[in-house]
């Protein structure tokens, strides 16, 4: 049988990570794969609201506690049966609306 | 699958304590801490999850009174599928089985070394079990097995009932109360038939320690668990019984002032009250399949239908953490009322 470990590093507990959650599917725009571009902005209105702003479109989001904490694990290098905890992940910021395109040139009526 | 688990994850849990993943290569993986075990299942979700490391939300940011700031993060990862934890009861049915391949039956005789077969330390309990360390011994203690030479054991029946009656006959030629057995004299008078360690362990299993007054180990023999071990004793060399005979026996056999009783049978003997004359069986919840359909299955198949109270002890430990017999009952059975009675039969055809 195996049995793998799973341990948080010695010391400091596990930092904290946020989670952000979209419905769809995030491209890049000419296809060029997802790794080193920008994503976009985040923003937070007075109110705490998160906005998010991914190419021409807009998201309004909301901050929700997670329920059940996520962990996220990696393996160890040198031990592949023994696993490390890199971070808890307790709120999300999860974007159910449907994302607005965002207008910045509106032609004048002729 | 133990061996589908990807280079990273995300499991949802709660806690910090060491964790270990523990299957076979064909066993479905489950998570232990010290003392609890959770099945693993990967869900999946049709959104997207970002992990953004450091990221703040407003509550952790400054009050924007002053110009507004930029704040480069970095996207970590993402992905579509996690794994959930699910609390389970353990798999220790295997437990047994590992310690049945050799069971002990006292001392080697003579200069014979004790016969080869196969020994268990803790450590290979952990390897071969799915299940917390604690649970693994809270298991060995509820089967009676015991650590010799650094290995787990579990006695022969036989042998365990040998060292009870030891102990009993000694209680009554003594005359002591069955609640103020003491230790010491156990050991000496009885120590030259079989290893002190042997008593000591039989005592444990039949008694509750305690200390008197004088700082003397005492034990209170625990009425209910000798007479179910007699019981046992006696039903194990028949298939049936005449339930009358049976109860007239058995008490004649338990020690001389204990009385027995049939609600001390649950999860032992099946008491027959259709039959004429009424019959008594042996039947062990351990031998019984560990997985909740099979049990199901195995429990209709020797008997049709069943009543509450009947099949009650043979389906409490399949219960979830806050599920009841009574909705076990209602998901896997079916019910209809017999003479008055309500019954329980099974939901599919069964071969009896």
């Amino acid at each position: 049988m195996v049995q793998i470990v799973i341990s948080s590093k010695a010391g400091e507990g596990p930092a904290e990570w946020l989670l952000v959650e979209l419905q769809g599917e995030v491209v890049s725009r000419q296809n060029t794969g997802l790794a080193g571009n920008l994503m976009g902005d985040l923003h937070y209105t007075k109110e705490g609201v998160p906005v998010l702003i991914v190419g021409h479109h807009i998201l309004y989001g909301k901050q929700v506690k997670l329920e059940k904490p996520f962990e996220t694990m990696e393996t160890n290098q040198e031990n592949p049966t023994s696993y490390t905890v890199s971070a808890l992940i307790k709120k999300k910021l999860i974007f159910k609306t449907r994302p607005k395109p965002i207008i910045t040139n509106v032609p004048k009526k002729v | 699958m133990v061996h589908d688990l990807l280079e990273s994850f995300i499991v949802m849990s709660v806690f910090f304590i060491s964790l270990i993943i523990r299957g076979d290569k064909d066993e479905h993986a489950v998570l232990c801490n010290e003392d609890e075990t959770y099945d693993l299942k990967i869900a999946d979700t049709s959104n997207l999850l970002l992990f953004v490391p450091g990221c703040k939300t407003p509550d952790q940011l400054p009050d924007i009174s002053a110009s507004p700031q930029l704040v480069h993060a970095q996207i970590w990862g993402f992905s579509n599928c996690y794994w959930e934890l699910r609390r389970q009861r353990p798999r220790l049915k295997k437990l047994k089985k590992l310690l049945m391949e050799n069971p002990y039956d006292g001392p080697a005789v003579g200069m014979q070394e004790e016969a080869p077969g196969p020994k268990y330390t803790m450590d290979d309990l952990l390897e071969r079990i799915q299940a917390s360390r604690e649970e693994i011994e809270a298991h060995l203690q509820n089967v009676h097995a015991c650590e010799i030479d650094g290995f787990w054991r579990i006695l022969d029946f036989d042998y365990e009932m040998k060292l009870l009656g030891h102990v009993t006959q000694l209680v009554d030629s003594e005359s002591w109360s069955f609640s103020k057995v003491p230790l010491s004299v156990c050991l000496e008078e009885l120590g030259s038939l079989e290893p002190k360690s042997m008593i000591e362990h039989c005592l444990n299993c039949y008694g509750r320690r305690y200390s008197n007054e004088d700082g003397q180990v005492i034990y209170a023999l625990d009425e209910d668990k000798v007479c179910r071990a007699t019981a046992q004793l006696l039903l194990q060399n028949a298939v049936k019984f005449n339930l009358s005979e049976f109860q007239e026996v058995w008490q004649q056999s338990v020690p001389e002032g204990m009385s027995a009783r049939l609600d001390q049978l649950r999860g032992l003997a099946l008491l027959d009250r259709s039959s004429k004359p009424e019959t008594i069986s042996l039947l062990r919840i351990e031998d019984l399949p560990e997985d909740t359909l099979e049990r199901f299955n195995s429990l209709f198949s020797l008997r049709e239908k069943w009543t509450q109270d009947d099949i009650e002890p043979y389906i409490q430990d399949l219960c979830g953490e806050k599920q009841t017999t009574g909705a076990l009952l209602t998901k896997h059975a079916r019910s209809s009322v017999q003479n008055g009675v309500k019954v329980y039969n099974s939901r599919r055809p069964i071969a009896t």
